[in-house]
């Protein structure tokens, strides 16, 4: 059997936000994560944190933790293709809604968070006390 | 505000529709291109239910394998209501755990050989076809196999369209028929013949009139003539520009054909060669010819065999005619065969027998250092079976 892969046309649809234009492409975005995400209950719709870059630097806060990432910039991009939906006539076949050589890797262990509104105004801040602050953080997990 | 708000979707139908193919630098390339809308580009994957899948572009075939990862990879995508004022949202759409690696490797089409066993096109085959054009060509008829199913075989339309050139198949009224070699000897010999009796220089051959007395002197087909023509060379604004060469290697491997178990003389081989071939192309002949690719797009492949036969006094080099496509495509079962007709083959010798199955010379030494052992000595590299009896 032949399953055809269609090519991605001229961009359309909706464009992701600004502020992630730095991973290279607006179609689509890869977050790599160790472990897996676990939600119990009716998952659909519900909000999973928030994505941020501080500088090449991105966050993801997921309730009271925080997951801090980097950017990487993949040997061999990909591209992501999704499985179209079939019509009556023609079997399977894949469109390539794009093509990703920048992904988010969440590597690190998630660090927990007190009070999520004041660690996100310290990180505004920038201040050096937050910095110091992170780091015991961190000998506390590990 | 640069944050952006990570959400699950509101449906779980899309979830196991994604997939992430790694792309190879040569892809990337032609993907991008595409995308830039510099060039066309057709991907496809195929494979049956029982082979592994490939994924073909328009000229090559790639090896899929899937690459577990202990990670978890998750696809976003922009949420459909971006962008309005209601802070920025991206939809996590599915949630992986491997990758598509693609490898590239060489077409599958041995099967052909298989597939098209007993549909040989011969002479005297034309009143066949001149009675099957008035019946409505019926494709599921048994016995026959068009271009379209071959399509569905696991390589590239330019693979399979040089496969069908190398491997000598007609595509007869949408019917796929691997020509006679000796038919295919005897319509080449004809073309030899037209041109030096009617003067015509082999660069621009009017195919028109060619393919006319073809018909009318030989009642050669006129599709058979006009598709080797284009097997030998190339057609342009309706004039034939021989490929000399192609041709007589051709002639000469059908000469060699018969002797795959009495080998022949080199002396007598060269003889036969040049009266089939005329006093015109007599210069062409080379045994060199027989081993090297003649043009870019043939492949380099294994032909005959020298040795020094025993059988005469004085010993004179023979020749034996052992085409590399008559040997199994597994390369385990390949190198034993090779072994077994020789126990000692130089690496320029052994190397055309390998190039059907290894997709780079990288490769093909990858090959023989799992399955040969090599020594070298003053005439070279020699090569000989790893597990000696």
């Amino acid at each position: 059997m032949i399953i055809p892969i269609n090519l991605p046309g001229p961009s359309n649809g909706p464009r992701l936000p600004p502020s992630l234009a730095k991973l290279g492409n607006s179609e689509v975005v890869i977050i790599e994560l160790q472990g897996s995400l676990e939600v119990e209950g009716d998952r659909s719709g519900q909000a999973v944190g928030k994505l941020k870059f501080e500088g090449d630097k991105p966050t993801l806060l997921i309730g009271h933790h925080l997951l801090e990432g980097k950017l990487v910039t993949l040997q061999k991009p990909l591209a992501v293709l999704h499985r179209a939906q079939p019509n009556e006539d023609d079997g399977t076949s894949y469109d390539m809604i794009g093509l990703v050589r920048r992904k988010i890797v969440f590597a690190k262990r998630p660090m927990p968070v007190i009070n999520a509104a004041a660690v996100k105004q310290g990180m505004e801040a920038g201040g050096a006390k937050d910095d110091t602050e992170g780091k015991r953080k961190k000998l506390k997990l590990g | 505000m640069d944050e952006t708000e990570v959400v699950f979707p509101w449906t779980t139908a899309d979830a196991g529709t994604f997939k992430l193919l790694e792309l190879p630098p040569d892809l990337l390339k032609l993907v991008e291109a595409y995308i830039e809308g510099n060039a066309s580009l057709n991907l496809s994957v195929k494979g049956g239910a029982e082979e592994d899948a490939v994924l073909c572009t328009d000229e090559k075939t790639y090896t899929m394998r899937s690459v577990v990862l202990s990670n978890s990879v998750l696809v976003l995508t922009p949420a459909p209501e971006a962008g309005e004022g209601m802070g920025d949202k991206v939809v996590i759409q599915d949630e992986l755990h491997d990758i598509i690696e693609l490898v590239p490797s060489l077409p599958k089409l041995h099967k052909l050989k298989g597939i098209l066993r007993g549909l040989e096109y011969d002479e005297g085959y034309e009143d066949e076809e001149m009675m099957d054009e008035d019946e409505e060509f019926d494709n599921t008829q048994t016995g026959t196999f068009s271009y379209a199913d071959a399509m569905h075989l696991q390589a590239s339309e330019g693979e399979l369209r040089r496969g069908l050139r190398d491997m000598r198949i007609l595509d007869i009224g949408g019917r796929l028929r691997p020509i006679a070699p000796s038919y295919l000897n005897t319509i080449l010999e004809l073309i030899l013949n037209h041109l030096v009796s009617h003067s015509l220089h082999h660069d621009a051959v009017p195919v028109d009139e060619l393919s006319a007395a073809m018909k009318d002197e030989h009642e050669v087909d006129r599709q058979v003539t006009t598709q080797v023509l284009l097997w030998f060379g190339t057609v342009k604004d309706g004039k034939w520009e021989m490929n000399a060469e192609e041709v007589i290697k051709q002639i000469g491997l059908g000469i060699l054909r018969p002797h795959k178990d009495a080998p022949i003389a080199e002396q007598e081989f060269l003889e036969k060669w040049k009266s089939a071939v005329g006093d015109t192309f007599e210069s062409y002949i080379s045994l060199k010819l027989l081993e090297v690719c003649t043009s870019a797009r043939t492949s380099h492949s294994g032909n005959y065999l020298s040795s020094m036969s025993r059988d005469t006094f004085p010993a004179v080099l023979a020749l034996t005619y052992f085409p590399s496509s008559s040997l199994p495509t597994d390369p385990a079962a390949r190198f034993t065969d090779l072994f077994l007709t020789r126990p000692k083959w130089k690496a320029e010798d052994i190397a055309p027998y390998l190039a059907d199955v290894a997709v780079d010379s990288k490769e093909r030494d990858k090959l023989l250092l799992k399955y040969a052992r090599a020594t070298k000595d003053a005439e070279g590299m020699w090569y000989t079976a790893r597990n000696k009896i």
